[in-house]
């Protein structure tokens, strides 16, 4: 491992992936700007701090809602474009149990279903947050679970079952159909207005260098749920029969059906566990950010898009690296451009790197 | 490493005759009778017998698209079944699903992406016992007597294996069931040369231990020196039928399939 080797592998890994040193270099620069921005005083270390805690929080977000995605891509081959309002429905079913919870017998019952729509409830007079109404919000995970699993069967037995067998394209359309009709039926029921959800969430603040770095409750609860649910699928994909199962089809659907594994009852599964992470994720998506509207998850699935496409479609663990990814894009890229482009900047980071390495970042891997 | 085994012909007549089922009725596992098959409208079996009795090894032999995976693929319920009936241990199973069939004690090899590239060869087993509550012990235990390069590999991913391992896994999968038949297709296909002897050999000893094997195979000549009995189809259609080193020595036979 002499010099010149190391200086030979170096030109030849030039050649060949131009690419890959073009992006290390631009990488270096923005590492060198930020650097002289930190020493200048230009930025703030607890700025800083506090936008990747916040690219973190998005990205466990967006990991979350993605790895349902992923998963309905893996087994049935195709993008559904219905999953960003399978989001919003398991946030309106969720929020609406935690309006009813929190606020019964303090307000009419039916504004609290519709979760206020027109301004009838405000979540923060109901003093809404993990740490006020923690048995509500509890409630609210659990209901927004359950309703996107219902939800999602229901879809799959009207809407995707009867074309199983058709290409992938006609299944997107009939996804993109679903779409809006669920987000258009939304709005019909609980409004078109953004509400607020919570009350504000007691904080701490992390010391760091020059100032605070806020941690607030909902930061935590959405660290503590994400990373539970995350390490759960794990779990299941890799130690239960059904996991197995699950990554056999994503691997080889003819062969699974040779092997005697029940491939409509597998997708049956993969509805459930999908569309339950979905819904919670939906939940927790909105206790971060405490709003709601109709079009949140519409919205959220372009990132989610990103993020799978990122990680390598088909790969849950892709669609959690990419998730992260993406979600510090989003937030972190505000060092460097203007904020109204942080969205923008994530799809281009999503582009350039596709661009590197074609397959996404975790494809090959153990998929589901 | 190759101990020939050299077979005993089951006792029956010698002369190939355009006879299409064996003269051993009454103790056939497999029967398939009639069989039009195909894939959507385009039918590529035409009238097709087949038997294949308990234990025994039979081999399907004939050009390239004389429709030999068509008749395993359609015994395993994955064509359009178009007439005919297929009956394995006096059950009729014609049309049943993939799924169904498995149940009943047939296991299938296909000859491309016959395991599952991404799961390690432990798990690949224990795919092929899902239909059981839990993988059962012997059988796995009975697999890695046969196949032990799968027990010292058994965390590695199959898809890093040899075209070789993975065959052996492909038939270990099937035979987590312990199937009373086991359809093989082309097992031999893609292996290197000095591994296709040594295959052979491992269908030779699953077939003694009393497995009956129903195979297509290219590599004509090996397989009707090994099998009991042999088919040659060409066409859809059933050709000739008889012991395999009869077919082996036929001249016709010789001449026409099997390149002189």
């Amino acid at each position: 491992m002499g010099i010149a080797e190391t200086y030979t592998r170096g030109r030849q890994f030039a050649v060949t992936r131009p690419g890959s040193v073009l992006l290390a270099l631009v990488g270096v620069v923005l590492l060198f700007d930020l650097l002289a921005g930190l020493a200048t005083g230009q930025h703030s270390f607890s700025g800083v701090g506090s936008l990747v805690w916040d690219g973190l929080m998005r990205g466990l977000v967006v990991g979350l809602a993605g790895i349902g995605l992923s998963m309905t891509y893996s087994i049935l081959n195709f993008a559904n474009f219905a999953h960003g309002d399978y989001i919003t429905a398991g946030a309106f079913s969720g929020w609406a149990t935690t309006y009813l919870v929190a606020g019964l017998g303090r307000a009419d019952v039916g504004a609290l279903l519709l979760v206020g729509a027109g301004g009838s409830v405000f979540g923060g007079s109901l003093g809404i947050g993990v740490t006020g109404t923690p048995l509500a919000v509890l409630a609210g995970i659990l209901v927004s679970g359950v309703v996107t699993v219902g939800l999602a069967l229901f879809v799959d037995r009207t809407a995707f079952r009867p074309i199983r067998d058709a290409d992938g394209i006609t299944l997107l359309i009939t996804s993109i159909g679903v779409a809006f009709a669920l987000r258009y039926l939304m709005q019909f029921v609980f409004g078109a207005s953004v509400r607020g959800t919570t009350a504000q969430p007691p904080a701490v603040g992390l010391y760091l260098v020059d100032g605070f770095v806020r941690i607030d409750a909902h930061d935590v609860a959405l660290v503590v749920v994400a990373g539970a649910l995350m390490l759960a699928v794990h779990l299941l994909l890799q130690l239960t029969k059904l996991g197995k199962a699950m990554r056999a089809m994503a691997d080889n659907e003819d062969l699974a059906q040779i092997t005697g594994i029940p491939t409509e009852r597998v997708v049956r599964a993969v509805w459930v566990i999908g569309g339950g992470l979905t819904g919670v994720a939906g939940y927790m998506f909105i206790l971060w950010k405490g709003t709601l509207g109709f079009n949140d998850g519409w919205l959220l699935l372009l990132l989610i898009f990103a993020a799978v496409i990122l990680g390598g479609i088909g790969s849950i663990y892709g669609a959690i690296v990419g998730g992260l990814a993406i979600g510090l894009t989003a937030s972190v890229s505000v060092i460097w451009i203007p904020s109204a482009f942080a969205r923008a900047a994530a799809f281009f980071v999503m582009i350039v790197l596709l661009l590197v390495k074609p397959e996404g970042l975790f494809s090959g891997r153990t998929t589901a | 490493m190759s101990a020939d085994t050299e077979r005993d012909p089951p006792s029956g007549d010698g002369d190939v005759s355009r006879k299409t089922v064996p003269d051993r009725e009454g103790q056939s596992l497999l029967e398939v009778r009639g069989l039009d098959a195909g894939y959507g409208d385009l039918q590529i079996l035409t009238d097709v017998d087949m038997d294949v009795a308990g234990g025994e090894y039979v081999t399907i032999v004939g050009p390239n698209g004389a429709g030999k995976s068509t008749v395993m693929k359609s015994i395993f319920g994955l064509t359009s079944h178009m007439g005919g009936t297929v009956t394995f241990e006096g059950e009729d199973i014609t049309g049943l699903r993939p799924e169904e069939i498995i149940h009943e004690g047939i296991g299938y090899v296909p000859q491309n992406d016959n395991v599952f590239a991404s799961l390690t060869v432990r798990e690949n087993l224990e795919m092929g016992a899902y239909i059981l509550d839990s993988v059962p012990q012997d059988a796995l235990d009975a697999v890695f007597e046969r196949f032990p390069i799968l027990e010292e590999r058994q965390s590695q991913k199959a898809g890093t294996m040899s075209g070789g391992q993975q065959q052996m896994l492909a038939m270990g999968r099937a035979l987590m069931l312990e199937p009373s038949l086991l359809l093989l297709d082309e097992p031999s296909a893609g292996l290197a040369p000095d591994f296709v002897d040594d295959m052979f050999d491992r269908i030779d000893a699953i077939n003694d231990d009393g497995t009956a094997v129903l195979m297509v195979e290219q590599n004509a000549k090996e397989a009707l020196r090994r099998c009991d009995r042999g088919y040659v189809l060409a066409n859809g259609r059933n050709r000739y039928m008889d012991d395999g080193d009869v077919l082996l020595n036929d001249e016709q036979v010789r001449k026409d399939f099997l390149g002189g």
